[in-house]
């Protein structure tokens, strides 16, 4: 067996804090220690940031064009080889037009294949309702076989995507658009996937948050604990298979639980909390998010406020579950 | 030693006849089914599975295996047929055709022995069979990939991303074979949207092109056994066909695209086949 190389030093640098960029960068080092791995692009190339892994594995690249059906249907067709494919692209793309090929190629026929999909959510604001992705946990997450994961940064985007060495079936990896997106997990942290990781301790009321909302419910918290408040940050990072220890012992040790995502409000990480806690232990709930609504077209941090996705609406939620109010305008 | 030519043909017509039996045996047991695409396919299965392909019943997984990936998925009963005729499953499968647990339903399954692909929602073969090649190509394999399209199957715009894909790659070792029996579920393939010139198209996308009857198992053979038509370019061996060739009542219609099956019709078909 190969060695597995150590993590390039410089894989931060280049990432610059996009987890879009931390995807390509660790597929250097899974291919390093990996003959079978094969990565796909569908025109992506600068957006996965692959430019190195396509000088150095240039005989195990596959460039298919402007084609997301294709690049499902290949990378099924490489998987059944016995090679292990990465397909670099656009959340909204690969998930909404693609979705019959990941179906039917990838999940029914069950074949390891990872999505790595950069612009998720609306971290392409100025691009408009075309290019924003706020149904693909929705659609993903309803699929048998699928592992789906929502790294919170850079560094976790790249542990996660070094974790899928160890995942035998399909995976969707969502990542983040061309915005920096601030650092909350530790460095060096490990990554278990289905295992949801405490930022912040607290048993008042828990916040299950994944993606670049983990580092708004952080804020929050820390903002009320100033208040008294003791609000427990969950880092939900794998949506599926859910952390059903971590969700069952938040609702049952805090007064209620407030989700936050940038997905729409059906069928993301709020809706696969719900329907947990529905039937297993009900519990009062806010859920942070898209609602049902196509997002305005703007920056992504000002399109995120304006529908909710903030920290200051994450700690308002927190505070209308408890009933506590408000604190006093400084 | 290789076995004469005539024998060889005698001995494909005779798979080819069985392949028909069993598809009428198959759809008796579900209670209907696409008998016209299954029948049309019948004598192109036949050359492949008892000819060209290099493949181990006994050992399906076998990594060096060619690969057949039937992209035409409702055609299921010919491809349960031909495999239990080679070998790879146990022939009276075809008897828990749509069965409660059956790996043998309307649409191929990857679990069934033998079958390379979950398929059935039309243009998807085509593209993993382009993955397959590629794959053979980057581990150095020498595996050949075929993969069986219906002509009403590319109305689907993905298989001409697959098309362009596999000829910008040169994937000598892919063939498309387009079953072209004319007619799909509602009507004449050319009334509900035209796709010709057909050859021109695939011609069109780098691919490299032969016609012959589908029927003619001599013109099977000799094109099965020339691909790749050219060195460095994707084979597309378009087949004209009869959809439900056979039997004559489910010839040339759309009405036998799918279709219930009771016991008379199936001893009325039976017997056109020369079956008890």
């Amino acid at each position: 067996m190969t060695a597995v190389a150590a993590s390039p030093p410089d894989w931060r640098a280049r990432s610059a804090n996009q987890t879009r960029l931390a995807f390509g960068q660790a597929l250097l080092e899974l291919a390093a220690g990996d003959p079978r791995v094969v990565v796909l692009s569908a025109d992506t190339q600068d957006l996965l940031g692959i430019r190195s892994y396509i000088d150095r594995h240039a005989d195990r690249f596959v460039e298919v064009g402007i084609a997301e059906q294709n690049a499902i249907g290949v990378a099924a067709g490489l998987a059944t080889t016995g090679l292990r494919p990465y397909v670099c692209c656009y959340a909204p793309f690969i998930t909404a037009r693609s979705m019959e090929q990941v179906r039917n190629d990838v999940a029914y026929a069950n074949q390891r294949v990872v999505m790595g999909a950069a612009a998720s959510g609306i971290s392409l604001g100025v691009a408009g309702g075309t290019h924003h992705a706020l149904e693909d946990l929705a659609l993903m997450r309803s699929l048998p076989r699928m592992t789906v994961i929502v790294p919170a940064d850079v560094e976790e985007a790249y542990r996660a995507t070094l974790a899928t060495r160890d995942i035998d079936g399909p995976v969707y990896l969502r990542l983040g658009g061309r915005v920096d997106e601030p650092s909350v997990t530790p460095p060096g942290a490990p990554f278990r996937v289905g295992r949801a990781v405490e930022l912040r301790p607290g048993d008042d009321v828990a916040v299950i948050a994944c993606g670049a909302l983990v580092e708004m419910a952080v804020r929050a918290a820390d903002a009320l604990r100033a208040e008294g408040i003791a609000a427990r940050v969950l880092n939900m990072h794998t949506i599926k298979p859910l952390d059903r220890e971590a969700v069952l012992a938040a609702a049952a040790e805090t007064r209620g639980i407030v989700t936050a995502e940038e997905h729409h409000l059906t069928g993301g990480l709020g809706g696969a909390v719900a329907e947990l806690l529905a039937v297993e232990r009900p519990t009062r709930m806010r859920m942070v998010g898209m609602p049902d609504a196509f997002a305005m077209v703007g920056p992504t941090g000002r399109v995120r406020a304006r529908y909710g996705m903030s920290a200051e609406a994450i700690a308002a939620a927190c505070r209308d579950l408890i009933g506590a109010s408000s604190p006093a305008p400084r | 030693m290789t076995e004469g030519r005539e024998i060889l043909i005698k001995r494909l017509e005779a798979e080819a006849l069985q392949i028909r039996r069993n598809v009428w045996r198959a759809v008796k047991a579900g209670g209907s089914g696409h008998v016209g695409g299954s029948c049309s396919a019948a004598d192109l299965l036949a050359a492949l599975y008892f000819h060209r392909l290099r493949v181990r019943p006994g050992e399906p997984q076998w990594p060096e295996r060619d690969r057949f990936v039937l992209s035409k998925g409702h055609a299921n009963a010919a491809l349960g047929a031909v495999l239990a005729q080679a070998g790879f499953i146990d022939e009276a499968l075809l008897d828990r055709f749509y069965d409660l647990e059956s790996p043998f339903g309307m649409h191929p399954d990857i679990k069934m022995p033998g079958v390379e692909m979950c398929t059935g929602g039309l243009g998807h073969g085509l593209a993993v069979g382009v993955g397959m090649a590629l794959g053979a190509r980057i581990q150095r394999m020498a595996f050949h990939t075929f993969v069986m399209l219906g002509d009403g199957e590319l109305h689907e715009g993905s298989n001409w991303e697959a098309a362009m894909a596999a000829a910008h790659y040169g994937l000598a070792g892919l063939t498309a074979i387009v079953d072209a029996n004319k007619i799909s579920q509602s009507g004449p393939v050319a009334a509900i949207v035209g796709i010709e010139p057909l050859a021109d198209k695939w011609r069109a996308f780098g691919w490299s092109v032969r016609e012959i009857d589908g029927h003619d198992l001599g013109q099977v053979v000799d094109a099965l056994d020339a691909v790749p038509f050219e060195p460095g370019r994707p084979s597309a061996l378009i087949a004209h066909t009869v959809k439900g060739k056979g039997v004559s009542f489910a010839e040339n219609t759309y009405v036998w695209h799918t279709n219930a099956v009771t016991e008379e019709i199936y001893v009325k078909a039976l017997g056109e086949l020369g079956g008890r």
